[in-house]
């Protein structure tokens, strides 16, 4: 079956600057991503993982190389074009999940359905995170696994093509972070949104369509996963 | 050692937090700079002032007779507790102008040598008149502005009016004195006006001859043994000039022109003492906020401090250097600043007060108080700020802080209101709501940055509107002419015929002594008709007066110094300089209080049957074809028994040209405003975004643009902005008006009169330095490092 490509990297390379030394987080790296898949990154720390993942994201800008998004090159826009790209095409999930404290779980996802024209029903979002019951709560109120929650519900809130998982279980106890899994799941194959899962947990791999393994700035290994198993099966 | 490292964090940490630390400063500079400069102009004002008085022993008393002779000074100075007397001749005179315009000479005699004498003159240019001069030459100096603004040289001759004769004055020099530094007519006058007034200094004897009043005297001054009852003195000299007719008797604290200028001096004395009060006082927040901010972030290394054995005293210490480097850093420029403005506030001001230049440009004594003022401040803003430093626990400090538990807004009460607020506005009120006294001290900062700017423009606005009052629409006569005597109204049909005049009504201008109980006071009685049209009487608030039908509308600060109510009877004694006194009762029928100068009112018929007379007049306003000003002017000039003319234009133009003072002191003013309103939102601002990078970063990682961020970011400035300037209005109303009564004398009193366009402006210009500011502050935000602000878990 001929698979679609939603993204594809293409040499790409970062650098950066620390003064005397440069650093290359990246180093010549290509891959494609294919629509609706979920794809796992794994890789020790200082791998270059979470700087793949910035730049898939549009937080970043490679110093070489092209991020081409559907038929549009990203990196050749500027601040402007990747600010659009973030807003319209991608969602974000942390470690430390990044809600804003002064909003309560209901208003930190109101905000992020705001900036797009098509937002999903943000009951149906509430009640998909199971939080529809706790949604007048602040951050501050709330347990680590109930403010990942939120920050999924704020991530697919906006309907995204691309939701982009940077450790998002790393905060989290073994129960809570499989429950995150779980739902990370569920959305991939229920809304058919590209899910990129950035972790150090090998275990975790199990449960991506495919598997990347990322050692000092490379994609080493690329395996497709032919039955990935469900995150209540994965053990760590 | 140890103090060198932390010495040296302070130094790291002030460097990655430059602009938060300049705010802070500027502020403290502005506070210093207004102190050192204010003071020192006072300062040096006072100085010279009665360095000034001393030099020519300028009089504690004065009493004006009809005439004495000059061996009444032998005698007063025998009494108790006079410790110098001097005897001399003062008295106005009519100048004809070359231009044949009419002005006033008010002539003063001075016996040479003048050592020994009180009211010394102090020679400006030119040379002193000869002790002993030929026949009908009588040498004169003047004062200092006369000459100039009357095109004048030395040597030149100047006609004035004695007995209805011409005599010639040769102007050989000009002097001051400390009883003219403000030559001053009289309290109707508000200004010095050089074209139509003029002091003439002339040697005594020349004067007696000149004036016909050989070995004789009509004013008696007088200096106090230190100690002395003074009123009992005065009682001693009054009852030995009593046969001689006494006209008018006052301290020098009613000798007007220092009155006007202590109320001046005072007036800065007040604005060098609140003014930099308030401005310390936010820079201390300011650096309350800072340094509170500065401790949670540094929370873990205060832990780390503590458990590496430091105590709370020195970490305190560590914390309040901070603010000492601010308060002294603040202080050295302020005072540097401060004093090199002072040079210029002292010799603008002194040049405006006409007190003598050539100030020393600093006191070591306020710059002394000021460096204290300021570390004081400091301290206080320093330790209040790091008291935090005793909660933090060495353990508890090394793991992450609990999220910022959620402000809660008073808005939120109001559901129906709160339900509508976007997203990003819960966000700024619940932002406010934790941060509640950074916000009260921010919004201090502004409301104080708009009052001064309303401060500013008020001063613009009462000048403004003391013109319209005070010459447009209380008056719609053209010319007023003051005759040398009282005049039958007969005679004004001559004036009345002159061609060009259309109309003309009459009054009386004169100098009464009011009794009451067993007080009295000197006052002025004028009597206008009760159908005048050309001149409307208005009290300060800018309610008409009407004038009697019987009895007085008494100036209320005469009124106060007497004890009088309205129903009183008071005896009213006339002291006109010619004729005979009379004494009359009159009732108290009302009360008022002028823009300028004083004066009670009274009806012409009343006040002639308290002349005695009938149909009496010293004065008239006339009614002018447009055009035919000048001619009837000159027409005018040439009539013998016309003491002076006063043409309203002119009048109008001298007062606007001696107001350049007042605009450089607005845009000082303004200046400040706007430093601190901008030093203030900036800072408040940067902490603001500081603090909330990792949300902001969030937002961007989100989608939101820059803009977004930015606006925000603003909407916390923009509750700042307008409730800042919603509430600044009232206080500015407020601040002026505890201004204008701190400053007011019993001559001089300015009305509170706020345009609504210095409301606009100062609102204007609250919005300008909050945006500007805003500007400045998020200028990071596009340098946001999404990457790095949302690793990190501070």
């Amino acid at each position: 079956m001929e698979r679609k490509v939603l993204m594809r990297l293409d040499r790409v390379t970062k650098t950066y600057d620390m003064g005397e030394i440069k650093v290359e987080a990246l180093k010549e790296t290509s891959l494609d991503i294919f629509d609706g898949e979920m794809l796992v990154i794994l890789g020790p720390s200082g791998s270059g993982k979470s700087t793949l993942l910035n730049i898939m994201g549009g937080m970043d800008s490679p110093t070489s190389g092209l991020v081409i998004f559907g038929d549009k090159n990203i990196t050749a826009g500027g601040e402007d074009v990747l600010t659009q790209y973030r807003r319209n095409q991608v969602g974000f999930v942390f470690q430390f999940y990044n809600l804003i404290p002064d909003l309560t779980a209901r208003e930190n996802v109101e905000l992020a359905s705001e900036l797009v024209k098509n937002p999903l029903p943000i009951d149906d979002i509430l009640k998909e995170v199971g939080l529809n019951e706790r949604m007048d709560h602040f951050p501050s109120q709330m347990s680590g696994g109930e403010q990942q929650r939120i920050s999924i519900a704020r991530a697919v809130i906006k309907n995204p093509r691309l939701l982009l998982c940077d450790e998002p279980t790393g905060a989290l106890d073994y129960e809570t972070g499989k429950l995150i899994l779980a739902l990370l799941k569920k959305i991939n194959q229920e809304t058919g949104c590209t899910v990129i899962l950035i972790t150090h947990n090998i275990a975790i791999g199990a449960m991506g369509d495919r598997v990347a393994r990322m050692r000092s700035g490379h994609i080493v290994e690329i395996t497709e996963n032919l039955n990935p198993i469900s995150p209540e099966g994965i053990e760590w | 050692m140890v103090m060198g490292i932390l010495v040296r964090k302070l130094g790291h940490f002030i460097r990655r937090n430059l602009g938060q630390f300049l705010a802070a400063t500027a502020v403290v500079i502005g506070g210093i700079m207004v102190y050192i400069s204010m003071n020192t102009a006072y300062y040096n004002l006072s100085q010279s002032q009665s360095l000034f008085y001393k030099e020519n022993n300028f009089a504690d008393y004065y009493l004006q007779v009809v005439k004495a002779p000059e061996e009444v000074v032998r005698q007063i100075s025998a009494v108790e507790g006079v410790k110098q007397v001097t005897g001399r001749i003062q008295k106005d005179l009519a100048i004809f102008k070359p231009n044949d315009e009419r002005a006033t000479a008010r002539l003063v005699s001075f016996s040479l040598p003048m050592d020994n004498e009180l009211n010394r003159i102090t020679l400006d240019q030119g040379r002193l008149f000869a002790s002993t001069q030929g026949g009908s030459y009588v040498e004169t100096v003047v004062d200092p502005q006369f000459a100039p603004a009357n095109h004048l040289n030395w040597g030149d001759s100047i006609g004035v009016v004695v007995d209805g004769k011409e005599k010639l004055l040769t102007i050989v020099g000009s002097a001051s004195s400390p009883e003219f530094i403000y030559p001053i007519k009289d309290t109707s006058n508000i200004l010095p006006d050089p074209l139509n007034f003029g002091i003439f200094m002339v040697e005594q004897q020349q004067a007696q001859q000149l004036l016909g009043m050989q070995g004789q005297i009509n004013q008696i001054l007088l200096e106090f043994t230190p100690g002395a009852d003074q009123q009992q003195v005065v009682a001693g000299v009054e009852e030995i000039l009593r046969s001689y007719g006494v006209v008018a008797s006052y301290g020098r604290k009613y000798q007007i022109s220092h009155a006007v200028l202590q109320g001046k001096l005072d007036g800065i004395g007040s604005v060098a003492i609140y003014l930099p009060v308030i401005f310390l006082a936010i820079a201390a927040g300011i650096q309350m906020i800072i340094l509170r901010r500065m401790i949670r972030i540094q929370r873990t290394q205060i832990g780390v401090m503590k458990a590496l054995g430091y105590d709370n005293l020195q970490i305190i210490f560590h914390y309040t250097c901070y603010a000492w480097a601010v308060s002294i850093l603040g202080a050295i420029v302020g005072i540097i600043l401060g004093t090199i403005l002072a040079g210029g506030i002292s010799e603008l001001f002194a040049q405006y007060f006409n007190l003598p230049g050539g100030l020393k440009t600093f006191d070591i004594r306020t710059i002394q108080n000021g460096l204290v003022l300021s570390v004081v401040i400091g301290t206080f803003a320093g330790i209040a700020g790091s008291l935090g430093v005793l909660r933090i626990q060495p353990a508890e400090s090394m793991r992450p802080e609990p999220p910022p538990s959620t402000g809660q807004s008073f808005l939120e009460k109001w559901s129906f209101l709160w339900s509508r607020l976007s997203p990003q506005w819960k966000m700024t009120w619940r932002n406010i709501g934790r941060n509640r006294g950074r916000f009260v001290v921010t919004m201090s900062g502004v409301i104080f940055a708009v009052c001064l700017l309303i401060m500013a423009f008020f001063y613009n606005d009462v000048v403004d509107y003391m013109l319209k009052k005070f010459f447009y629409e209380g008056e719609t006569y053209n010319i007023t002419v003051r005759f040398n005597t009282l005049i039958n109204d007969n005679e004004l049909i001559n004036i009345n015929h002159l061609d060009g005049v259309q109309k003309i009504e009459p009054f009386i201008e004169m100098p009464v002594k009011i009794y009451f109980r067993d007080r009295s006071a000197d006052e002025v009685l004028l009597a206008y008709p009760e159908d005048m049209t050309m001149k409307k009487l208005q009290d300060e608030s800018g309610k008409l007066i009407k004038v009697p039908s019987d009895g007085i509308v008494i100036n209320q600060r005469t009124a106060e110094k007497l004890g009088i109510k309205v129903g009183d009877k008071v005896e009213v004694e006339t002291m006109l300089p010619y004729g005979p006194t009379h004494k009359d009762t009159i009732q108290i029928v009302g009360d008022t209080q002028q823009l300028f100068g004083g004066g009670s009112y009274i009806n012409l018929d009343r006040a002639n049957r308290l002349l005695q007379e009938s149909h009496a007049v010293s004065g008239a306003m006339l009614n002018v074809d447009t055009g035919k000003e000048a001619a009837v002017e000159e027409q005018l000039n040439k009539m013998l028994a016309i003491a002076s003319v006063t043409d309203r234009e002119k009048e109008i133009r001298n007062f606007n040209e001696s107001l350049g003072v007042v605009t450089s002191f607005v845009s000082i003013l303004v200046l400040f405003a706007i430093l601190l309103g901008f030093a203030i939102v900036y800072n408040a601002s940067v902490i603001n975004f500081a603090e909330r990078r990792r949300e902001l970063a969030s937002l961007r990682v989100i989608g939101f643009t820059i803009g977004e961020i930015s606006s925000l970011i603003f909407k916390e400035n923009l509750v700042l902005m307008i409730f800042g300037i919603m509430l600044g209005m009232p206080v500015g109303k407020w601040l002026v008006k505890s201004y204008v009564e701190s400053v007011s004398t019993d001559q001089f009193s300015l009305p509170v009169v706020i345009y609504p366009t210095t409301y606009l402006f100062a609102a204007i210009g609250g919005i300008i330095f909050v945006i500007v500011a805003h500007r400045f502050a998020v200028k990071g935000i596009k340098d946001l490092d999404m990457v790095s602000a949302l690793k990190s878990t501070d």
